[in-house]
């Protein structure tokens, strides 16, 4: 175990700086990930702070709502007690923070359950939805773009175009349904709702997240194909280090796969992380279309019901991926690319 | 002080203004249970659009697929104490507990009875104060403890006392004495009440509330309530669950399998997703249930339900009620649908307490202006249930005609706004799409006649602040409930002094919080107390009569078509409720699925 002393002797940087801070500042790879860390922490809190102040200026009375519509006003005003909503709004915001920072995120007015148990119990499925729909979009875009790429404005490209226009105009709860029509009423492959946990069985699983991991890459896989293609047509048509591969003889392939795509990576990376959050706002319809038992799910039965702090701690995590997705894509960009590692240094 | 049933809620209310089934069975209402009920539910066989279904079979496992927006919410639990959504849950909750009373249809098919199922009879004394429900003999919940007085006693406490807002709120006696009562069993149910009950009420609550034998509990009343009985199956007191279950298990696992000594008993409860059940071997009736198993799956609106069933995944849609779907499930050879008998029509609610409407002509023009015949045949094919009142045909004290009702006439709705000067009118209606067809055909309508319209279509949240705030001139609503007196019945709309009516304030009252601190009422008042104040069904029709008259008099709020949802089954399963039909307490109708049985063959 290297002590603090021990470190000091050994790093004439930490001399210098004598902090975990100015250790590290010698990585511009580490100095760039804090940076950006430390950026998302103000980030997060204003977004908790909008999404309150918006929960807020929201329409409808929690408390009558909760009481029920033929309730007296004495019991809307019980109900508004026993759930805090009696207290000053920026009481109850400090409240939640602080409650969030230790763990607590509250209890569903609703259900009376604790808001992190919830949570726990639906995460995972939405994390598996949002895991295998990233996955799956990516895996299709990549094959289709590559194909379309090949031979710029032929019949294959053309018909790739046309065809992954026309599923991208579809809104995705549409494409739900018509994948439950085709798949499920239709062909009775695959079952039209319910989810079964990964414990139960990992067949049923796959079986039962396939349309809705569907629904939400196809958008998604159709969106990143057109970029990806559009980016490797142009490269192709006039970028001389394509041309001078082309003239070494490399085949169309080989310059695609090694010298496009490579190229075209950082502008479907970006892509991609702008999505994720896309991705995670899908599941709200989705997983309620086919009743999975998701956090998108606890969040809309979550505005319905006025329950606030079911609403809050869903957008807010919901944001934090968001934000986490696109920190990850910066870091991303340093890792592959040294000029930014260094720019930022 | 008025005495109201106060079973509905929100998602209810929410409910109401999504409905928009197709068609309503002509049920002529009939109540015969004003002095009391007593008898049995009889085994009778289902039937398949008339047509006789067969010897019931032994067998089987269904799953029903509801609507997560309604009877598909049970986030707030299944411990009827505790649970906001009793009477949305009415599937869940018959199974679980079975019930003391159930709204059954009649022998003849042509209305429908509450009958006594756990209870063996209740009778109410002359004066209408005190009302004995008697247990059958011998039933046992599910856990092997005894069903009997003393439970249902700890019960009803918990249902009026835990802050459920599907509890029934009527004038208890709370001067009587309570009994003396075992430790023991006040410690278990003072554990079972929340932390900060007032004791003192709750003994007081034990005065009003008494067992007098092993089977036989009374509630004593202050003023008499004829639709504390009738609304019985929308409300928590209903469903009995096993006090010693809740001791065991505490009162969070309780809210989610809850012990009671119903058809089924849970298995596996995912809250407001799915749940499941399997049979209760020791169910009080001895061949019931017919089912092995039950589940009851929660999907995300009519288009999902309908894709679901289509899929394999279910056998019986309850309550689907887009028009289109209906159709199309009609067309299905493997599907049967069976529309219920609606008591819920709809109703244009005008603010007669600030303007426009404060001035009765302009209210007698938007009768005139409206046309609701053509919104029937426009909107829903002419299935709607034309009404004149706050009532259709499958509820009870229903009259279709009221005498002198104002009803189309564009010349004599043109003269009155020219009489007054113009009119301007907003419209609300919460933001669905059912609701905003109607809104938008008002619209026209009333503009044919030189009235002014903006729509307003809102949220539903928008729609109770405003109602609340008492700012708005016009609502698109429904409204009714099978007892006129009970839930969203016609106390709710047209009562005084209630936040949802906009009936004029009683004489020399400015708010309606004035008029309940001074006691002030209107004759309309009077007469809805009067309603609800009698047990004497006669009666009672002659007073719901005379308010039909006076709201139609006075030109409070045009009615016009009733529906109830369909319930789409798959082919060979019968049962009350699926395809026989039971008028709906308030939204929807109440599926016994201990009688629902499934063709082997």
């Amino acid at each position: 175990m290297t002590s603090t002393a021990d470190a000091q002797v050994t790093s004439p940087r930490s001399k210098k700086h004598g902090s975990f801070l100015g250790r590290t500042a010698g990585s511009p790879l580490l100095r760039l990930i804090i940076r950006r860390v430390l950026l998302a922490v103000p980030l997060l809190l204003a977004v908790s702070l909008l999404v309150f102040i918006l929960l807020e200026a929201m329409p409808g009375d929690p408390a009558r709502n909760q009481a029920g519509m033929d309730a007296t006003e004495d019991q809307v005003e019980a109900v508004r007690r026993s759930m805090g909503l009696d207290r000053p709004a920026p009481e109850r915001y400090i409240t939640w923070l602080f409650g969030f920072l230790r763990g607590d995120l509250g209890v569903s007015s609703v259900s009376g359950r604790p808001v992190a148990e919830l949570l726990a119990e639906r995460l995972p499925v939405t994390l598996e939805l949002v895991g295998l729909a990233f996955v799956l979009s990516v895996v299709l875009a990549l094959p289709v773009a590559l194909l379309a790429a090949r031979k710029p404005g032929g019949i294959v490209d053309r018909l790739i175009m046309v065809f992954s226009m026309t599923l991208l105009a579809i809104p995705n709860f549409v494409m739900a349904l018509l994948l439950v029509l085709v798949f499920a009423v239709t062909l009775q492959m695959l079952p039209a709702i319910g989810y079964v946990p990964v414990q139960v069985s990992l067949v049923d699983n796959l079986r039962s997240v396939t349309l809705p991991v569907l629904a939400l890459a196809i958008p998604m896989a159709c969106f990143y194909a057109r970029f990806l293609r559009g980016d490797l047509g142009e490269q192709l048509l006039g970028a001389g280090y394509i041309d001078t591969a082309r003239a070494k003889g490399a085949g169309i392939w080989r310059i695609l796969w090694l010298h496009a795509f490579r190229n075209s990576s950082f502008g479907l990376l970006t892509l991609v992380g702008l999505n994720i959050g896309a991705l995670v706002g899908g599941t709200v319809i989705i997983e309620q279309i086919f009743a999975m038992p998701g956090m998108g799910m606890l969040m809309l039965q979550g505005v319905i019901s006025l329950d606030l702090a079911i609403v809050q701690s869903c957008v807010f995590i919901f944001a934090a991926v968001a934000i986490f997705a696109n920190l990850f894509v910066d870091i991303m960009y340093a890792v592959l690319d040294p000029r930014i590692r260094y720019g930022s240094h | 002080m008025r005495d109201t049933d106060s079973s509905a809620r929100k998602p209810t209310y929410l409910r109401l203004l999504t409905v928009a089934a197709v068609g309503a069975l002509a049920l002529t209402a009939c109540g015969d249970d004003g002095g009391g009920v007593a008898g049995g539910n009889g085994n009778d066989n289902g039937n398949d659009n008339g047509e006789e279904s067969g010897e019931p079979q032994q067998g089987g496992q269904l799953t029903a697929i509801l609507d997560s927006a309604f009877a598909g919410d049970w986030s707030t639990g299944l411990d009827p104490a505790t649970s906001n959504s009793v009477g949305a849950n009415l599937g869940q909750n018959a199974a679980i507990f079975g019930g003391l009373f159930l709204l059954e249809p009649e022998e003849d098919g042509e209305g429908a009875e509450l009958v006594p199922n756990q209870a063996e009879s209740a009778e109410w004394s002359e004066d209408g104060l005190t009302l004995a429900v008697t247990l059958r003999e011998g039933i046992e919940f599910t856990d092997g403890t005894p069903m009997d007085a003393d439970a249902v006693v700890w019960n009803w406490i918990r249902a009026i006392s835990s802050g459920s807002t599907a509890t029934v709120n009527v004038n208890f006696d709370l001067e009587r004495e309570a009994p003396e009562l075992d430790d023991e069993w006040l410690d278990s149910l003072f554990d079972a009440l929340p932390d900060d009950v007032d004791e003192d009420v709750i003994m007081s609550r034990l005065g009003a509330i008494q067992a007098v034998d092993d089977r036989t509990v009374e509630i004593h009343l202050s003023s008499p309530n004829a639709a504390l009985l009738n609304g019985f199956p929308g409300t928590n007191l209903n469903y009995i669950g096993s006090p010693t279950a809740y001791e065991e298990l505490g009162g969070e696992e309780f809210s989610r399998l809850p012990v009671g000594a119903g058809p089924f008993i849970i298995t596996s409860n995912q809250q407001n997703e799915r749940l499941e059940l399997e049979r209760n071997d020791n169910y009080y009736q001895d061949d019931l249930p017919y089912l092995d198993a039950l589940n009851f799956q929660s999907v995300g609106g009519d288009q999902v339900a309908y894709q679901t069933i289509q899929a394999g995944q279910g056998d019986v849609v309850e309550g689907l009620s887009d028009v289109n779907l209906i159709e199309e499930a009609d067309r299905n050879p493997d599907l049967n649908v069976h529309l219920g008998a609606p008591t819920s029509p709809y109703v244009v609610q005008l603010n007669a307490r600030t303007e426009p409407f404060d001035d009765k002509r302009a209210r007698e023009a938007i009768y005139y202006a409206t046309d609701f015949d053509a919104i029937n045949e426009g909107l829903f094919d002419g299935q709607g249930d034309m009404s004149q009142s706050f009532t259709a045909s499958g509820g009870l004290f229903h009259h279709a005609e009221v005498p002198g009702y104002r009803e189309y006439d564009l010349e004599r709705a043109t003269e009155l706004v020219e009489e007054i000067g113009g009119l301007e009118v907003e419209l609300s209606t919460t933001d669905l799409s059912t609701a905003r067809q109607v809104t938008t055909a008002l619209q026209t309508q009333w503009q044919e006649a030189g009235i002014d319209v903006t729509i307003n279509s809102a949220g539903l949240g928008d729609i109770i602040t405003k109602f609340v705030s008492g700012e708005w001139e016009s609502i698109l609503q429904t409204a009714g409930a099978w007892d006129p007196a009970a839930g969203i019945g016609v106390n709710v709309r047209f009562g005084s002094t209630v936040p949802y009516s906009g009936a004029p304030l009683p004489e020399g009252a400015s708010s309606a919080e004035e008029a309940q601190a001074e006691g002030l009422e209107t004759e309309l008042d009077q007469l809805l107390d009067a309603a609800a104040s009698t047990i004497d069904e006669d009666e009672r029709q002659e007073l719901y009569e005379e308010i039909s008259q006076y709201i139609s008099d006075e030109a409070y709020a045009p009615f016009g078509p009733a529906f109830s949802p369909a319930q789409v089954v798959r082919d060979g399963i019968y049962g009350p409720g699926l395809t026989e039909p039971i008028p709906a307490l308030a939204v929807n109708q109440q599926v016994l699925y201990d009688r629902v049985w499934i063709d082997q063959e």
